[in-house]
């Protein structure tokens, strides 16, 4: 059996090892390598925030945290407080603060290892959701991004109708906060987003400030200077000195600041000071950056002469997915959907997606689910052209990478999960957690048995 | 830490370095002569010191609940080092990594 290069799909490639029989085939990446993009941006901005995301996500892995006093703890070595629940605030705990004086102030408090891998790959999903509605997105920190709106009412149509769009997108990523999905993040008070629309990130961001969980507050074109009048100082992004000396001055709300003169406030704090007044007065537009998303990767194969042996089309399979997890656009990213595609014999056609559980880059990881959706539903007819395509990926990998972006976190993700698989069986075995890790209480203290203490080392 | 112990300590935090008690046979001038840890297991027979390493003293928070120990540093006879401190205020002996 011989099959012929189709020259006119570039590059091209030969297989010559399938089962023995020697073939030429095709496969090409259908998204050649772009110049340079060019940045994105958008003046008017929606910012979507979700207060103490990492200990919301925290909550909804383990909904007792919500009943209780919760902390979240730092991820370096420091081992203070992150995130503190309401709850815990309440007691007088703070982030910041030691772990033993949040247990002095709230002996009940429970104690949460960061998981910041697993925050990162959430955070993802919602930026990725996000990503649907506008190409330009910007993730500031975990649960707060901006998302780009000009040029969207001619699709959605004014504010209302993109921030509906928006909490719809954000809805369907089946992202999981607080004891609540997501689901019910729309018009809910017991939802933990908040969404803002103005001109510009700041007028955005104050919006989102003030917004009620699950409700989004627009602030019209032109009222930016009386909305941000009646902001409190807090608003402004500032160090707490700078704060506290601008309350010494007299001044509570952003209003007060904007009636000073420009250049007096200048004068007091410098160009910082400037940037503060602009802010305040509504006289600087700070755009939303969209950043590069990786463009989808794509590997297709075609045969001269149509095929039916799923054997045959399951080797090509797995030569496709090699092609396509080699792309160097996919270095770094991990699959989360792949779509699989056929053109068939006589004109028709058969495709698949599957959105995985786990992102992954390993080519079983996506051959087997790919395959299964093929025995559950196979094409009418032998297959002339196969394609696959990666349509969605997440930052992240696990596999060792010597110039992945993100080989650090690929290295911290894999000592989490194999420490997770060591709790979990340890946990079936002898029904207590014996894992631990060390962390600091009052490492300056002369008391030796009051300097370390050790903490579960939660699965 | 006696916040802690109180209340979460069995759930979540364990203190590392607690002291464990040792008893301990003294020489004229308050120095260990031999030393026995714990009560029961492995530690059970006595064990000579060989040598007498630093002595130091801690006093503390003796503003609430007032702690005095005099640390001594060993070495016993098969060769292993030890820290062992006097609780000043009770009179009891403790063996702790300094």
């Amino acid at each position: 059996m011989t099959y012929k290069v189709d020259s006119s799909v570039l590059p091209g490639m030969i297989l010559r090892d399938m089962f023995g029989i020697q073939f030429s085939a095709l496969e090409s990446m259908s998204h050649p390598p772009s110049p340079v993009p060019r940045p994105l941006s958008s003046d008017y901005a929606l910012c979507c925030w979700i207060p103490l995301y990492a200990l919301r996500l925290e909550e909804a892995r383990r909904p007792e945290l919500t009943a209780r006093p919760a902390a979240l703890l730092t991820a370096d070595t420091t081992r203070r407080l992150w995130q503190v629940s309401p709850l815990a605030r309440r007691a007088g705990v703070r982030s910041g603060m030691t772990v033993s004086r949040a247990i002095g102030l709230c002996a009940t408090l429970r104690l949460c290892e960061p998981d910041p891998v697993f925050y990162e790959e959430e955070f993802a999903r919602l930026v990725a959701a996000l990503s649907r509605v506008s190409p330009v997105v910007e993730p500031v920190e975990l649960g707060r991004a901006y998302v780009g709106t000009d040029g969207l009412e001619g699709l959605f149509g004014g504010p209302d109708q993109i921030v509906e769009v928006v909490q719809l997108r954000i809805a369907d990523c089946g992202l999981r906060i607080g004891s609540a999905g997501v689901e019910s993040a729309i018009h809910n008070p017991q939802s933990a987003i908040r969404l803002g629309w103005g001109k510009g990130k700041f007028v955005s961001w104050t919006a989102a400030t003030r917004a009620k969980p699950g409700e989004c507050v627009i602030v019209q074109p032109g009222e930016e200077g009386t909305f941000l009048a009646a902001q409190p100082l807090a608003a402004l992004p500032i160090d707490p000195d700078t704060h506290r000396r601008l309350r010494q001055l007299g001044l509570r709300t952003l209003g007060q600041l904007a009636a000073l003169p420009e250049d007096a406030v200048a004068a007091q704090f410098g160009d910082a000071g400037r940037r503060l007044w602009r802010l305040a007065a509504g006289q600087t537009v700070e755009p939303v950056t969209g950043r590069p998303a990786p463009e989808p990767v794509a590997a297709q194969l075609t045969f001269y002469s149509p095929v039916a042996d799923r054997a045959l089309l399951a080797r090509a399979l797995d030569r496709l997915l090699d092609r396509a997890l080699a792309s160097p656009r996919r270095v770094g990213w991990r699959v989360q959907t792949a779509r699989l595609s056929a053109a068939l014999e006589h004109g028709g056609s058969w495709s698949t997606v599957v959105t995985l559980r786990d992102p992954t880059a390993r080519r079983e990881g996506i051959a087997a689910p790919l395959l299964a959706r093929w025995d559950a539903a196979p094409p009418a007819g032998a297959v002339e052209r196969l394609t696959v395509e990666f349509t969605a990926l997440v930052p992240g990998t696990t596999e060792l990478q010597l110039f992945a972006r993100d080989a650090d976190a690929a290295a911290r993700a894999g000592r989490r999960r194999a420490l997770r698989a060591a709790v979990r069986e340890i946990l079936q075995r002898l029904r207590r957690p014996m894992l631990y890790r060390v962390i600091e209480l009052e490492p300056w203290s002369r008391i030796p048995e009051r300097r370390y203490a050790l903490i579960d080392l939660d699965e | 830490m006696r916040n802690a112990e109180r209340g979460a300590r069995n759930d979540r935090l364990r203190a590392l370095n607690v002291p464990r008690a040792v008893t301990v046979e003294l020489d004229d001038g308050g120095l260990p002569l031999r030393i026995r840890e714990g009560g029961r297991g492995k530690g059970e027979g006595w064990q000579s010191v060989a040598s007498v390493g630093d002595v130091w003293r801690l006093d503390d928070e003796w503003w609430r609940r007032l702690i005095a120990r005099r640390y001594v540093e060993v070495i016993l006879e098969h060769g292993g080092r030890m820290v062992l401190y006097e609780d000043l205020v009770t009179g009891e002996w403790f063996g702790q990594t300094s």
